[in-house]
């Protein structure tokens, strides 16, 4: 072996080795797990497993609750996305203006919500959520607004959620938005302007082709993070109201540690990884069609 | 420099030092909160340190089951009777070891927490429903206490709807079960059959439990409204929104802390009313145990001992308002007879639920469709079916191993 | 030529103007945070909401933080113990997270090895594997070496770290090839050429990556809550959240506890944060 095979080799087995027993073997136990019917009786007597194929799935596809988890996460990804994307994008726009002056401070205020631990303000948020003692109630009631139960009817919780969510996370795509704004060419900018374009035709034909596939990437992760969103039912709301807010992954978690299904849990957990494996798929084509990848 | 690695994996498989002399105590809620009152106590006469950790009520099963398998369940664990079986199938807790802890108690909590012969866990509260009911309403309607039978509530109810018609009677949330699942027991439907491996709903005395129930919310008795409509149910009561509240002793807590909201003289407390008479109620008893992987078990039972002794039974009731499981603790309650007979009667009368895994889960699941019989999206007969259905889902793990003769 | 002025000083204030809007509308709910935590019990609990103490007071702080007698009994939040807990864990799993992805990213990037490109492919094609998968059966594989409710235990997965191997090769793909080659032509070893040329070169980002994962790994919730069974060992958030459940109903003190959580965060960022933002950005943008 070369001294560069054998040092590489040094440098890379440590993070390789923690990775395959870390993250990779556990996958594949999930898989094994996912066919047995693994439950609490096992945790009593290991020879209490059986082997039940596809038993887990075809259960999974019978329960009323999955099929609700399954449609409210996918409100929260269809819903969420084009909010956090939207919010991060116009947040790089105004910033990117020639105009702004003190770039940076109002970059690290507007990152700040990013850093800050979901624990903590899941539990600022909820009491903003407050349906009588709230901040956003008193706003909305400033502008004549009434009073919106945020966290305890079923057809407001998942936006009231969501519009943590978005507070929380539209810093970081802002600022992967300002680096790849600051691509755009200006000569094609300036151009345009020279040319009379209005405003919104410089975006679409100059701005957008350019952040084009940031913008993509950027989708296709926060469908991801979307996909798996748990944290903030689970501190803000516990799955309700009536399990209103209930997602994959909340129903995975309380499957597999409340009950101790791990063999149910497990399939729920394979369902999660081809979804979001689909959609990954599916917007990556849609890249490649538009050459943006 | 990548030998730092080792090293540092070493230090962080250490943990803060905690003091290896010292039992551990795990409770949830207000027990975990106030054990320490009783645990001082003990430390003074034995000289044994001991640490309470409070578990919230909403995140205890998993932090047990993680505990257990993880190796490091508490020296004493809090547990509610219908977890008891469970524990005891995965190798948890350990048998109780002398008759005397388990002696002087009402005799339907050992009795329905004894698994093939053995106790496993000594009852420490025993929690009877009772209805509380306003005074004012009801006489007010020609009653001086409340009926104790299904049909005579019917009609305290048609009267006081009459004179009361923007207000209900019964505060029954559609997303709580211990209503419907009193009526179950007082109408003697055992839910389960066949070794407790099937559901069995389907059963004439099953479908009258749905049915009064159903019928209660049909004739606008009580509100088609869950916890997170009616979040303070008390002020709801006080406030002559609802005659009728089922409820523990727990409740006496919170309305002596809101006595200014509703006074002492408005209220008073009965047995649940039941198809005949009165009959038993579910209940949410607590029991504590002491772990298979306890270092110390004889320290740890004496532990129990003291917990579950008179006085300390009689100090939590008066702090937190748990009733003792203790008959002669009853003797030194701080509540005014007229109360306390109800509970006292009831405690004599408790209902027998099933003691299998799962029980929970079929419980939330049969509310839910009850929610939808009462809400008119399901006849009794289709939800009494789909309640066989799931619960035999439920129990197929268990069915299976019992019909490979792997549990008893 | 004035009227053009005129509308550019018009634009300029109606955009510093929005931008000042819409940052104060996201800090609105932090400073909040703040205010509360110093207004004395219950008074939050009042329709219009108040924004401004009527009295300074410590006591959320007080009660969360310090051990109290009462009646004989001491009563303890164990927040100060958990931030402890949560200092260490953060800090060994950023240090072990340093040692072992920076060597990784740059043997992926100028190290000539068998089968380096097709282990970089695996490496990319398993970002898609969401974590949560194999969050089951790893707790199944603690259980059997005995790592439930240890620090090793909650460290562990964090260190996988994909993702930062990535980050640091493609950073270091930018580092010459000729400084490496002349380097080894002086007659360096490896070693040193990771230490004495790369290693200085990486240091921005291995800034951003140490401060990626501490609060990445002060800030995780789902993990230690699952993996940490006993109080004395939990850390920040899992403490913080144990004490929401019970006490929904306490504004103030939930603030108080929120402060607290992201207090260290805030300053850490605060102090790191134009190597954070440079690390971000990859510097393409000026201020």
């Amino acid at each position: 072996m070369t001294p560069q095979e054998r040092t590489a080799w040094v440098f890379t087995a440590p993070v390789l080795t923690i990775i395959t027993v870390v993250f990779l073997a556990p996958t594949i136990l999930a898989l094994a797990l996912s066919v047995t019917d693994y439950s609490i009786y096992a945790a009593a007597d290991v020879r209490n497993i059986s082997f039940v194929g596809l038993g887990n799935f075809g259960e999974l596809f019978s329960t009323p609750l999955f099929w609700r988890a399954l449609g409210n996460t996918a409100l929260f990804a269809v819903l969420g996305v084009p909010m956090a994307i939207g919010a991060s994008l116009f947040a790089a726009l105004l910033l990117n203006d020639a105009s702004v002056r003190w770039k940076p401070f109002w970059r690290v205020a507007l990152f700040a919500p990013y850093v800050t631990s979901v624990v903590a303000t899941a539990i600022v948020w909820r009491f903003v959520l407050n349906t009588r003692f709230g901040l956003l109630n008193y706003a909305l009631d400033l502008i004549g607004i009434g009073p919106v139960d945020w966290l305890g009817d079923p057809r407001s919780s998942i936006p009231a959620i969501l519009i943590f969510v978005t507070w929380k996370i539209f810093g970081y795509n802002m600022i992967v938005f300002t680096a790849a704004l600051s691509t755009v060419p200006t000569h094609l900018m300036e151009a345009a302007r020279l040319d009379g374009a209005s405003r919104w035709a410089r975006f679409r034909d100059v701005t957008l082709p350019a952040i084009g596939p940031t913008l993509l990437l950027a989708a296709v992760m926060s469908v991801a993070g979307f996909l798996q969103i748990f944290a903030e039912p689970y501190i803000m709301t516990m799955g309700g109201p009536a399990q209103s807010t209930v997602t994959v992954l909340y129903f995975m978690f309380d499957e597999g540690f409340k009950w101790w299904n791990l063999g149910q849990a497990s399939a729920v957990a394979l369902i999660l990884f081809v979804l979001i494996l689909a959609v990954t798929f599916v917007q990556t084509r849609i890249g490649k069609r538009y050459e943006w990848l | 420099m990548l030998g730092m690695i080792p090293a540092a994996m070493l230090a962080a498989a250490c943990s803060p030092r905690r003091d290896p002399n010292a039992l551990v105590l795990w409770a949830m809620s207000y027990q975990g909160d106030y054990s320490p009152y009783l645990t001082t106590r003990f430390t003074a006469d034995t000289g044994i340190p001991v640490e309470v950790q409070s578990i919230p009520w909403t995140a205890a099963h998993e932090k047990l089951l993680t505990a257990h398998a993880g190796g490091v369940l508490p020296d004493v664990l809090m547990l509610p009777n219908s977890w008891i079986s469970e524990f005891q199938m995965i190798g948890a807790i350990a048998a109780v070891p002398s008759p005397t802890l388990v002696s002087g108690l009402f005799p339907g909590l050992v009795e329905g927490s004894r698994i093939s012969g053995r106790d496993y866990a000594v009852p420490w509260s025993v929690a009877p429903l009772v209805q509380y009911y306003r005074r004012d309403i009801l006489e007010d309607a020609g009653y001086a206490t409340p009926p104790v039978t299904w049909d005579g509530w019917r009609t305290m109810a048609a009267r006081i709807k009459r004179r009361r018609p923007d207000d209900h009677v019964f505060l029954a949330l559609v997303n709580y079960e211990g209503w419907l699942f009193t009526m179950l027991a007082q109408n003697g439907a055992y839910p389960l059959r066949e070794r407790d491996t099937r559901g069995n709903f389907r059963t004439p005395e099953a479908r009258e439990a749905f049915a009064y129930y159903a019928s209660l919310f049909r004739d606008g008795y009580a509100p088609l409204a869950s916890s997170t409509e009616i979040q303070d149910p008390l002020a709801a009561f006080a406030a002559g929104q609802f005659a009728i509240w089922e409820g523990g002793a727990t409740w006496l807590l919170d309305m002596r802390r809101r006595a200014a909201e509703l006074p002492p003289e408005r209220w008073g407390a009965a047995r649940v009313a039941g198809p005949r008479g009165p009959g038993p109620t579910s209940a949410k008893d607590v029991s504590l145990s002491v772990s298979t992987t306890s270092h110390r078990p004889a320290e740890a039972w004496a532990l129990v001992r003291h917990l579950t002794s008179s006085e300390s039974e009689l100090r939590f009731a008066t702090m937190i308002s748990t009733l003792p499981a203790r008959v002669d603790a009853w003797d030194g309650l701080d509540i005014p007879p007229r109360v306390l007979q109800p509970f006292r009667e009831q405690a004599h009368d408790l209902a027998v639920s099933p003691m299998v895994v799962g029980w929970e889960r079929i419980q939330i699941e049969v509310q839910l469709i009850a929610e939808r019989i009462v809400r008119g999206l399901m006849t009794i007969d289709e939800g009494l079916a789909e309640a066989d259905r799931r619960a035999d889902r439920i129990l197929a793990k268990r069915r299976s191993l019992v019909e490979s003769g792997r549990i008893a | 030529m004035a009227v053009r002025i005129g509308r550019r000083r018009t634009r300029a204030i109606v955009m510093n103007g929005a931008v000042a809007g819409l940052t104060a509308v996201t800090l609105v709910p932090l400073v909040w945070m703040v205010l509360v935590s110093f207004m004395p019990r219950y008074a939050s609990s009042r329709f219009p909401p108040p924004f401004w103490p009527e009295r300074w007071s410590l006591e959320n702080y007080h009660e969360l933080l310090v051990r109290r007698l009462y009646e004989g009994v001491w009563f303890d939040y164990r927040v100060l113990p958990a931030l402890w807990n949560s200092l260490w864990v953060a800090g060994v799993a950023t240090v072990l997270a340093l040692l072992l992805t920076v060597p990784a990213g740059y043997a992926f990037a100028k190290l000539e090895f068998r089968g380096r490109d097709r282990l970089l492919k695996l490496l990319i094609a398993s970002l898609v594997i969401p974590g949560q998968v194999a969050m089951l059966p790893l707790f199944l594989m603690l259980r059997w070496v005995g790592l439930v409710n240890s620090y090793a235990g909650v460290i562990l997965p964090s260190l996988a770290g994909i993702f930062a191997v990535l980050f640091v090769r493609q950073a270091t793909r930018a580092i010459p090839d000729e400084m490496i080659q002349a380097a080894r032509l002086d007659g360096a070893s490896e070693m040193q050429i990771f230490r004495t040329v790369i290693l200085p070169l990486l240091a921005p980002v291995t800034v951003t990556l140490a401060v990626f994962t501490f609060l990445a790994s002060w800030n995780d919730f789902l993990w230690p809550l699952i993996v940490l069974t006993d109080h004395a060992k939990y850390t920040l958030p899992v403490a913080v959240a144990s004490i929401v459940r019970e006490h929904a109903a306490d504004g103030e003190l939930m603030m108080a506890s929120a402060v607290v959580t992201t207090l260290p965060v805030l300053a850490i960022f605060l102090a790191l944060q134009r190597y954070y933002m440079t690390g971000l950005l990859g510097g393409s943008v000026k201020g």
